[in-house]
């Protein structure tokens, strides 16, 4: 035995998470959710979009929310600028007057603020926030208001992907992005949906209201508010047709940032939030989601050093025992006959391929339900070169920045 | 039953099922290579005895016998499979040392048939008699066999048979006490000389006699 050992029950339950999924997703109730026509109902919504130095996109995002199918009169865009320190306020300037849009200029006292700030201004049935860095579809919103005909539903979330990924980076969180989308959708049907992203989320204003409105939630704000949504007994469903696109960091630096706040913010909150671990109140979202989410960190970066020590030594030795052979018969390909004899098996590499293929066709089936555009062909390659050697980064990175109690900035 | 703990329950068979399934497979895949091990060791122990049984009822050597490399390659598969097989199951798998132990006896009788084909035909092929340790005691043994599977392939008639020094096996210890190998790896007899360590192929090549490797290739 070598140090795959330590894999095993990492594995086991990637195998187990797959599989209640997959299972999930095949039960009755995720089958009506996916048949879930648009609804013909049109409460009244505001979108609110927290703006911090996102001149670049914010007026293609705020275009976009105005292109939405949704009688104008019951849609209404709020442009918070957040203390921008870039030309952002002019931009929004030139949405001043359309009919739709209101716009508030904030000092940057965090993004909650900014949210709620938008939220104080309206009156709407449905609040919704937006990054000002991504775009929604034309059909988004009526995707998503039919999911609050049930007066329990306190939030709903999108189909979320990349906006024209381009580099390998990109691809790779296309893919993964993409598998969020079967992940949640699976996972609103057992109410087991433990964030509302910030690439487009709806809320029920008067529910957001009574419980507080945003907190600060170490710059996860998203996330908090999803517990406590969670914890007062609210549902939180997923709109599988509701597509929307994001930006992607596209540098590796840029997305260890992104994901790092992520990661040590989900820590930092489920502290908080740690009664909901393990307790069948919560249903999957207490038994299955957050207790797993534990071990999933733990095993990412035990699996990376397992495999980077397993691939180290191996070539290594490979090596070292080829040392003065010569290199066309140590090192160039011999073309020998198939043999079955030879063929690589290993309980650890087969159960590493069984995830794999349970991974991608998660992926393939995140795809066609939420008919996202473009070939995820790059984006699962990429997804299988890159993410487990990549994700530990920000694993061990959040651990540490939480243990030692680091606080970073947003950007 | 709740939605969540029914699927949860269904998720938990399925993953039951796939890790037994998969662990079902790998033992089912080992005990095939295993009977395929064993099956060529069958063979090849047939054409041994058949040389022996040729070489009493014709009272003389069978030379033609002794030239051919048919059986050098049966052995070198078996060696390689037994290799693989060895780093798959451990080298203190019983079965593994069951077969090894067989393999060795082969080894030895083929050693020992060679010898006298090439005394009665008058030939002279180049042996190696390779010993190693399984016992974390030889740093450079992973290295000289790989050096002896690259001279083997490179030079077809090359006969290398290779010895586990500490498998528990009457005939083995016998032939390291009457060739006098010490505890000291890798060790090898190159046509009789006995030397020990490796440092490189040149060092290595330097141990055979003068031409013989270039001499030894033989043509089918």
């Amino acid at each position: 035995m070598g140090p795959e050992i330590v894999a095993y029950p990492f594995l086991f339950l990637a195998i187990f998470f797959e599989s209640f999924i997959l299972v999930t997703f095949l039960s009755k109730p995720a089958r009506r959710a996916r048949g879930r026509v648009a609804s013909s109902e049109t409460p009244s919504v505001a979108i609110i979009v927290p703006c911090l130095n996102e001149s670049a996109t914010v007026a293609a995002t705020c275009e976009s929310l105005l292109a939405l199918e949704y009688p104008a009169e019951k849609l209404s865009v709020i442009l918070v600028d957040n203390g921008s320190t870039d030309t952002t306020p002019e931009v929004m300037a030139r949405f001043k007057d359309h009919p739709q849009v209101t716009l508030l200029l904030e000092k940057n006292r965090g993004k909650h603020l900014a949210v709620n700030a938008g939220i104080a201004t309206t009156t709407a049935d449905i609040v919704g926030c937006l990054d000002a860095d991504s775009f929604v579809e034309p059909g988004a919103l009526r995707e998503m208001v039919g999911c609050f005909e049930n007066l329990q539903v306190g939030a709903t979330t999108a189909a979320m992907s990349v906006h024209r990924p381009r580099n390998i980076l990109q691809h790779m969180q296309n893919a993964e992005y993409i598998y969020g989308i079967v992940l949640r959708h699976s996972m609103s049907t057992v109410n087991g949906i433990h964030v509302t992203p910030g690439p487009f989320s709806l809320y029920r204003r008067e529910t957001v209201v009574r419980l507080g409105g945003f907190r600060a939630a170490y710059q996860t704000e998203d996330l908090e508010m999803c517990l406590r949504l969670q914890k007062a007994g609210y549902l939180i469903e997923h709109a599988p047709h509701a597509r929307v696109y994001t930006k992607a960091p596209h540098t590796l630096f840029a997305l260890l940032k992104q994901r790092t706040r992520w990661t040590s913010g989900f820590l930092r909150n489920m502290f908080n939030y740690r009664g909901m671990i393990g307790n069948r109140r919560y249903g999957a979202l207490g038994m299955i989601v957050l207790p797993i989410a534990f071990p999933a960190m733990l095993g990412g970066i035990t699996m990376f050093f397992a495999s980077l020590l397993l691939f180290g030594t191996s070539v290594v030795h490979a090596y070292q025992i080829r040392d003065g052979i010569p290199f066309s018969y140590a090192y160039l390909p011999h073309a020998p006959a198939f043999d079955w004899f030879y063929i690589p098996s290993s309980v650890y590499l087969l159960l590493v391929a069984v995830t794999i293929i349970g991974m991608l066709t998660l992926i393939a089936l995140g795809k066609r339900i939420s008919k996202t555009p473009g070939s995820l062909l790059q984006g699962m390659i990429s997804y299988l070169l890159l993410y487990s050697l990549i994700a530990p980064l920000w694993l061990m990175r959040s651990t540490v920045d939480v243990a030692i109690g680091k606080k970073r900035a947003w950007r | 039953m709740s939605l969540t703990a029914r699927n949860a329950l269904i998720a938990l068979g399925i993953t039951v099922l796939i890790v037994g399934t998969i662990a079902y497979a790998i033992q089912y895949l080992d005990r095939q290579r295993i009977a395929e091990i064993s099956a060529i060791e069958d063979q090849i122990a047939i054409d041994t005895l058949s040389l022996e049984t040729q070489f009493s009822l014709l009272a003389s050597a069978p030379c033609e016998s002794a030239t051919s490399t048919e059986l050098i390659a049966e052995f070198s598969d078996l060696g390689e499979r037994l290799s693989y097989t060895e780093s798959q199951l451990g080298s203190n798998n019983a079965q593994v040392i069951q077969l090894k132990k067989q393999y060795t006896l082969l080894e030895i009788r083929d050693y020992l048939a060679t010898k006298q084909l090439a005394a009665a035909c008058g030939l002279k092929p180049v042996t190696v008699l390779y010993f190693y340790s399984n016992a974390g005691d030889c740093t450079t043994c992973d290295r000289a066999g790989y050096t002896l599977s690259y001279l083997h392939d490179t030079y077809p008639a090359l006969r290398v048979y290779s010895f586990d020094y500490h498998l528990d096996l009457g005939a083995l210890k016998t032939l390291i006490s009457i060739a006098k190998v010490k505890e000291e790896f890798p060790a090898f007899i190159v046509n009789g000389t006995t030397s020990y360590d490796f440092i490189s192929l040149e060092d290595l090549e330097s141990r055979f006699p003068k031409g013989a490797l270039s001499t030894t290739t033989v043509s089918h």
